[in-house]
């Protein structure tokens, strides 16, 4: 099965140039049609996100079909082929599942583990197969690409953690609150990144949420979106008291919550945590304030601090993410080579017992007077010499194709039995 | 037979106590697997261990001291594995395994003297049983006091760390200590007061010197404290943790001195 894999992606080529190339869905139709149906491709797949551009194939000849997929797909997008050629990476066989694996698994990402390229493969796929675009080859391929980027999903942390400040704020408070359910939040100041995380707390089911800000109508727009209660500004010190987290995000030159104003508050508190995300600068609370029993405060830079550590984390775990997609393409070979081998066995035993059956049947002929013994006798006889004869061409050609080297093999031994031309 | 399985029991909670820590670490399910499996061939063992020196000696494993720790160990680790699995947090054994460890390689080192024949009716045995459930329950708080402070450090640092992500949060952590405390302290007090009734039945005095009856006193002393001072002070968090881990402290006196000083309750 010759099989390629080709494109240009974030890695290789710049922005400008993977815009200009990426077609929407009844382009990639168009092409797929144009490919397989001129029988330039036996099969093939387009992938094509804001990061890159693939066409998984199956060719008699990948190079050439390479070549003719991205011209076609320059020649749709006006784009200057000998711009691309020069880019275009590509990979066969083996490297072409291993890729597959890995785009399909985020660890070709820009941004390791980011969850959508999954879907975006499985919407190529499923395009493609609406264009009757995929065979057996490739449908194998991205099948098993589907269940090894769920297993390393599942098995490595690479998308646990968040890269986001706004969502690391929202994981912060986990490791503090028992639940988000139920807590309050107060927001103060409407910047969009505390827009943000608000939204993610109102999503784990964060309740109440107030909001606070100088300009009155803001106030009110934002607590609408966010289906919050509006507070005056002169009355943050109550509403502090009765929230569990506040997002800080205002413009203010000077911090606007202070440890004298949150004093008060943390000694009716009782055994509830108070949690401030500061994510105005500068800042809006007083960084004393976290010194208070209780009290937890995380500007901007202790928030990206965590990013960056979740980053790191995520690369680790890319690590073992490789060395699982490196398993997997292991065995997907092996199960490849066994798919193309078995059939040329079972011809190749077919074939051997038309003949022995036809000499025993004309050895019979020339000895009417043979008892059963005899006959059941010249049976087993023949039988047993086809067997062992077959026993070592079998087991040659079953360790070639784990060896990933059976193409020759097949090739000999389908020459020398006359087994006819291999599909 | 019984110290055979005693020590494939201990040697078993070791493993798990290793790759509970492992797991704390590395975070790999495999790891944690065989940490819960380690344990529960441990428990198992441990079980047989009990059931055959019942047998063997006819009556409640509970006649010396070193074999009433072991009985401590016994539902340590029953309840170690009930909660894990209950309240999915996976890091417990790599914060309750060592206290496991330590207590079960204390009670098989200690001679095995039997308790003073004074010690010898039915009343006795609810004593012994009674602060061994409290004694457990303050296992389970001491873990949950150590994993509060390790992660109320991490998020006061702001640097996430090996452990990050690893803990339950702060206000579950909480929750779990006060609670441990609440359970542990009637069964160690109902324990403690029908140690003294019967001390007075059968010595005449409460207290004639006995190490493990002072230091007990001690524990219960700072668990008191602590139960006051949260249900009406309104501590928690880190000061409540802080004496968490010194009432255990006292306890593990208790225990040791129990096992290697002599006194009224053997040794």
């Amino acid at each position: 099965m010759p099989l390629f894999a080709a494109g240009v992606s974030h890695k290789n080529a710049p922005l400008a140039l993977r815009e200009q190339l990426a077609a929407d869905e009844d382009k990639v139709r168009e092409i797929l049609r144009d490919l397989v149906g001129g029988g330039t491709l036996r099969e093939a797949v387009i992938l094509s996100t804001c990061n890159r551009v693939e066409v998984y194939g199956v060719a008699d000849v990948p190079g050439e079909a390479r070549a003719a997929a991205f011209r076609h797909l320059c020649r749709q997008r006006g784009v200057a082929s000998a711009a691309v050629e020069g880019l275009l990476y590509t990979y066969a066989e083996e490297d072409a599942i291993r890729h597959a694996f890995r785009v399909a698994a985020s660890l070709d990402s820009m941004m390791i583990g980011e969850p959508q390229i999954l879907g975006q493969v499985k919407d190529a796929f499923a395009l493609a197969q609406g264009c009757e675009a995929v065979g057996p080859a490739l449908h194998t391929l991205f099948t098993q690409a589907f269940a090894v980027a769920k297993r390393v999903r599942t098995e490595t942390e690479i998308a646990r953690h968040a890269v986001s400040v706004s969502f690391a704020a929202v994981e912060l408070a986990k490791t503090i609150f028992a639940k988000l359910a139920g807590r309050a939040v107060l927001l103060l100041g409407a910047g969009k990144m505390s827009e943000l995380a608000a939204k993610h707390l109102v999503e784990q089911g964060a309740f109440p949420i107030y909001v606070v800000n100088r300009t009155w109508a803001r106030a009110q727009e934002l607590a609408r979106a966010l289906s919050g209660t509006a507070v005056p500004f002169e009355e943050l010190g109550t509403a502090l008291a009765a929230v569990d987290i506040v997002i800080t995000s205002t413009g203010a030159a000077a911090p606007i919550v202070t440890r004298d104003m949150v004093a008060p508050v943390v000694r009716g508190r009782g055994t509830r945590p108070l949690f401030f995300i500061d994510i105005a600068v500068p800042r809006d609370v007083e960084p004393g304030v976290d010194a208070l029993p209780g009290v937890y405060r995380y500007d901007i830079d202790d928030l990206q601090q965590v990013v960056d550590a979740n980053i790191r984390e995520r690369l680790r775990e890319a690590q073992r993410g490789e060395a699982l997609v490196e398993r997997e393409v292991a065995k997907f070979r092996a199960r490849l080579g066994d798919v193309e081998v078995i059939p040329t066995i079972v011809s190749l035993r077919e074939r051997l017992e038309e003949i022995r059956a036809g000499e025993v049947r004309r050895t019979l002929a020339r000895l009417p007077d043979a008892s059963p013994e005899t006959r059941a006798a010249l049976e087993a006889l023949s039988a047993g010499i086809v067997n062992k004869i077959l026993h070592a061409p079998i087991t040659k050609l079953r360790e070639s194709s784990r060896a990933g080297a059976h193409r020759s093999w097949l090739a000999l031994v389908h020459e020398l039995f006359g087994l006819g031309r291999r599909s | 037979m019984h110290p055979h399985l005693q020590n494939i029991a201990i040697i078993a909670y070791v493993c798990a106590m290793g790759l509970a820590l492992a797991h704390l670490v590395q975070r790999q399910t495999l790891v944690h697997r065989l940490a819960v499996l380690a344990t529960l061939v441990g428990w198992i063992a441990h079980t047989l261990a009990l059931v055959v020196h019942a047998i063997e000696i006819g009556g409640p494993p509970l006649g010396t001291l070193p074999n009433a720790v072991s009985v401590v160990v016994w539902v340590v680790v029953l309840l170690e594995m009930l909660v894990e699995r209950q309240s999915g947090v996976t890091v417990l054994g790599a914060f309750v395994m060592p206290v496991v460890v330590v207590l079960s390689l204390k009670s098989s080192v200690a001679r095995p003297v039997t308790l003073a024949p004074a010690l010898g009716n039915a009343w006795i045995w609810i004593h012994i049983a009674l602060a061994l459930v409290g004694i457990a329950a303050f296992v389970l708080n001491f873990a949950g006091a150590i994993m509060y402070l390790l992660q109320e450090r991490q998020i006061r640092h702001k640097r996430p760390g090996r452990f990050y992500h690893r803990l339950p949060p702060l206000q579950t952590l909480d929750r779990w200590t006060y609670r441990t405390l609440a359970l542990g302290f009637p069964f160690l007090t109902t324990g403690l007061i029908l140690g003294a009734v019967w001390a007075r039945t059968a010595w005449g005095s409460v207290f004639a010197f006995d190490p493990l009856a002072f230091f007990s006193l001690v524990a219960w002393v700072i668990y008191a404290g602590t139960l006051a001072g949260r249900a009406a002070g309104g501590w928690h968090g880190r000061r409540a943790a802080y004496f968490a881990i010194v009432g255990f402290a006292a306890l593990v006196l208790t225990l040791g001195a129990g096992l290697f000083l002599p006194g009224r309750h053997g040794a």
